[in-house]
């Protein structure tokens, strides 16, 4: 692995990264290793490692986890702020590392799946609705046959509301902004210089 | 150790509501809209009124975390749905694991960053709502076990023999304080299914993730989702478990709806049945299974209603 | 014990009250110490010899203070007998408060089974049970555990569920008790688990370096995650942060070395006498005075933090001077 210059880094990076000021603690990392010991997704893929993003982010580094696969991994089930001894709210971290990709147009792919999902959602008030009719059908059927309203009662009201906030917060252009064809190619950047296959 | 982490339920709840705001799931209403018949039903042999209001929105959690859109629009549409429930002088219940996160934490945001509160209550106000952080939020589950020893007594069907591997979920435990357990070794699901009558099997991947959340369930599917559901699934299987509890209909749409497809992946034989806590607390008190919307699950519940002679 | 050997060797008069029947501390429960393999027992007994020897001492076990009432120059001190309840009354002109700690209770940490798996204790249960193995007198070999895990910092360095300080001797005497495993039973696989290794002090380092590379006792950089209980055995859940690779080490035993916390009487007996504690319980030193808490109030060892055993003699000593001190003052 050829020996990385620490000129080339950004005292910054970790004030421009928790720009929501969601995970202000992250210099009591000990490195202990209690996240990774128990992340279920770094059981599974060998590259992935919470604890060596924060690392990076500490250190100033942006070359691994900027184009990384690796950040679109985590599941967000927080067993790594169950356990960390200084309550790093890891996934936290990880929303805004995601935002900074794809605000430099990398990971594009695994938003461009939700598109329409949440701008039918933005119309619906509600999110998980059967995409097909037949879908809509079973489903109605399902909550008439128990009694329930065969759709959930979401009032006109409600979905104007909805729908507005999304356009005022400028939700809707961020969703209609992400193009597939944009997408920059995304790599196992932490598998360099690592040791793979059990 | 500075703010208390585990807090015990006499604590949480010093009385028992009359009425409580209970806060539609979307996963729940339009995947297992049982579960919301369940916890109305156990709710009202409570004694607990359960009001819905037709305002309430999407939490928007889901898309939040999955990166769909950013932390603005989300917070705003939290203080205006909690808003509705601070207008009627109520706390919130939630009967998703999800939904209780996503309220729980970015309420939090606000209470503790003014400006966020500041400009999520600059966009709803034109609709004359404020929000103001008084109402609480809870989820159902933790009134489960406030009134463990109510529901005991209410028991006409005891699910003796029946042996349950329970699934905590992710979103509720990870809120770390102020809340039941500190997620290290909870037992109080475990507990509520003894008192149903039922076997409890601690099952060796108990607290593992269902791996849907923030939708990696799509994105990563078949990269990280299955091979660990597969874990989890075989553990609990392997553990003698003949039903699997959540408190979460999105944990309940990964463990129950992805078990065909593993079974085809992996050549495994997994049909083990997934249900909220809320539905086996109703079955166990008498509520009749039609009315617990089992047609909605992917694995059937017929060998478990038949060995409990339903 | 030191403390009031030589305040008797500068000619004044001692006065040891002690709660338990017998002296010694958490020494008494030692079966080994760091870094020379010394036996515990033999260091205790040579300072008993020398106090009950002494004219100049007065040794009063199973003995609780129960109140104290400050006087122009001392104290007077109330006594209460927890043989036979009775209650009687002193009049010392300086105290030396040694109430030693004890562990953190770590059933709080849930991810690590202590109170649900047998096989997961305290280290200062393993200890014990170290004592039990070396000094059986029947063959032992059928009860070596296959595999040992020895897990650092549970409750200290933890602003989560424990303690954010570091309790300074877990380091040593893990490694202690993990190469007494290898001299006990040399086939049992033994892990210790740490974030750091601290061993600053003289012949630390040595020490544990030979407990690596003479005894084979294998350190795994990790705090470990989870234990887990499969088919009889617990596994251990940690990174190798070292290598980045999550380990899953099937084990038997899985020793926890608790963070060192005060008594909780401590706190009571240091109001009693006007000394004050920290937000821990710990006693509480004055400026430039590191062993005194208040006006003729001392103290020593660890009560005032963790520390090891020739800490705790050298601040015994140091408090005796602060008293003698005091003494050729009042004269």
């Amino acid at each position: 692995m050829p020996r990385e210059r620490y000129r080339d880094r950004d005292e910054n990076l970790y004030a421009t990264v928790d720009a929501y000021h969601l995970v202000e603690n992250l210099e009591h990392c000990l490195q202990c290793g209690k996240c990774a010991g128990i992340c279920p997704v770094a059981s599974l893929s060998p590259s992935y490692n919470p604890r060596q993003i924060i690392s990076d982010v500490l250190s100033g580094s942006t070359s691994r986890w900027l184009k990384s696969e690796e950040i679109w991994r985590c599941f967000w089930c927080a067993g790594c702020y169950t356990l960390c001894p200084v309550d790093i709210h890891f996934p936290l971290l990880m929303m805004q590392l995601r935002y900074l990709a794809v605000a430099s147009l990398h990971g594009l792919k695994y938003i461009v799946p939700f598109k329409r999902f949440a701008l039918r959602a933005r119309e619906d008030g509600l999110t998980f609705a059967p995409g097909s009719a037949k879908g809509r059908e079973r489903i109605m059927g399902i909550r008439g046959g128990i009694g329930l309203t065969p759709w959930p009662e979401v009032s006109e009201k409600a979905r104007e509301e909805y729908r507005a906030l999304f356009d005022m917060t400028g939700s809707t252009e961020y969703l209609d902004r992400i193009r597939e064809e944009e997408d920059r190619p995304l790599e196992l950047t932490y598998l360099e210089g690592r040791i793979t296959g059990v | 150790m500075s703010r208390q982490r585990v807090v015990n339920p006499e604590e949480k709840f010093p009385t028992v509501p009359g009425t409580v705001f209970l806060f539609r799931s979307c996963t729940g209403s339009l995947e297992y809209p049982g579960t919301e018949n369940a916890v109305k039903e156990t709710l009202a042999s409570l004694g607990i009124q359960a009001l819905m209001d037709p305002d309430q929105t999407c939490c928007s959690g889901y898309l939040l975390t999955c990166s769909a859109h950013k932390p603005e629009v989300s917070l705003a549409i939290t203080a205006r749905n909690l808003s509705l429930v601070e207008k009627k002088d109520l706390d919130t219940y939630t009967f998703c694991n999800g939904c209780y996160g996503y309220l729980s934490e970015l309420s939090h945001i606000m209470m503790h960053n003014p400006a966020y509160l500041q400009m999520a209550n600059d966009l709803i106000a034109r609709w004359g709502y404020r929000y103001e952080g008084k109402t609480r939020i809870y989820h159902v589950q933790e009134m489960w076990y406030r009134l463990r020893e109510t529901i005991g007594e209410k028991v006409v069907r005891p699910l003796s023999g029946l042996k349950v591997g329970v699934h905590y979920g992710c979103h509720y435990l990870a809120k770390q304080y102020g809340i039941l357990d500190d997620g290290g070794y909870p037992t109080f699901h475990e507990e509520i299914v003894e008192i149903l009558g039922a076997t409890p099997v601690f099952y060796k991947e108990r607290q593992l993730c269902c791996g849907y959340a923030v939708g990696r369930g799509f994105t990563h599917r078949e990269e990280t989702v299955q091979p660990h559901l597969f874990k989890k699934l075989t553990s609990a299987r392997d553990a003698g478990v003949e039903l699997i509890t959540t408190v979460c209909p999105g944990c309940n749409v990964a463990l129950d709806r992805e078990q065909p497809h593993l079974g085809k992946r992996y050549g495994a034989d997994l049909k083990i049945p997934v249900i909220d806590l809320s539905q086996l607390i109703a079955l166990a008190m008498g509520v009749p299974p039609q009315k617990l919307g089992f047609e909605a699950n992917t694995i059937p519940l017929d060998v478990v209603l038949k060995k409990l002679g339903l | 014990m030191e403390a009031a050997l030589r305040i008797a060797q500068a000619g004044f008069h001692a006065v040891l009250v002690e709660k338990e029947p017998e002296l010694g501390g958490t020494l008494r429960d030692l079966h080994s110490s760091f870094p020379r393999w010394e036996n515990p027992r033999e260091l205790i007994d040579h300072r008993v010899g020398l106090l009950t020897k002494s004219r100049r001492v007065t040794i009063r076990t199973q003995t609780a203070v129960t109140s104290s009432a400050r006087q122009k120059k001392g104290f007077r001190v109330s006594l209460k007998s927890l043989r036979n309840e009775n209650e009687d009354e002193l009049d010392v002109d300086a105290v030396v408060l040694t109430t030693g700690f004890e562990l953190m209770d770590v059933s709080v940490y849930g991810e690590y089974g202590y109170g649900i798996y047998p096989g997961v204790m305290t280290s200062l249960e393993f200890e014990g049970q170290l004592k039990k193995w070396a000094q059986s007198t029947r063959e032992i070999a059928a009860d070596a555990p296959r595999g040992v895990a020895l897990i650092q910092c549970v409750g200290s360095r933890d602003r989560s569920k424990g303690n954010p300080y570091c309790s300074k001797i877990c380091c040593m005497y893990t490694a202690k008790q993990a190469g007494l495993v290898k001299d006990l039973f040399p086939d049992t696989r033994v892990y210790v688990f740490y974030m750091d290794y601290r061993a600053s002090g003289k012949e630390y380092e040595e020490f544990v370096r030979q407990v690596i590379e003479e005894k084979h006792v294998r350190y795994i950089r990790g705090r470990p995650a989870k234990v887990l209980p499969e088919d009889g055995r617990l596994l251990v859940r940690a990174e190798d942060t070292l290598m980045g690779i999550p380990v899953e080490v099937a084990v038997d035993m899985v020793i926890l070395a608790s963070a060192i916390v005060p008594r909780p009487g401590t706190r009571l007996l240091a109001g009693m006498f006007g000394a004050r504690t920290d937000e821990y319980g710990f006693i509480e030193s004055e400026l430039h005075e590191p062993v005194r808490s208040a006006d003729r109030v001392f103290f020593a060892g660890g009560c005032g933090f963790a520390i090891e055993t020739t800490g705790a003699l050298n601040q015994g000593a140091s408090a005796a001077a602060g008293v003698i001190a005091l003494f050729n003052e009042d004269r």
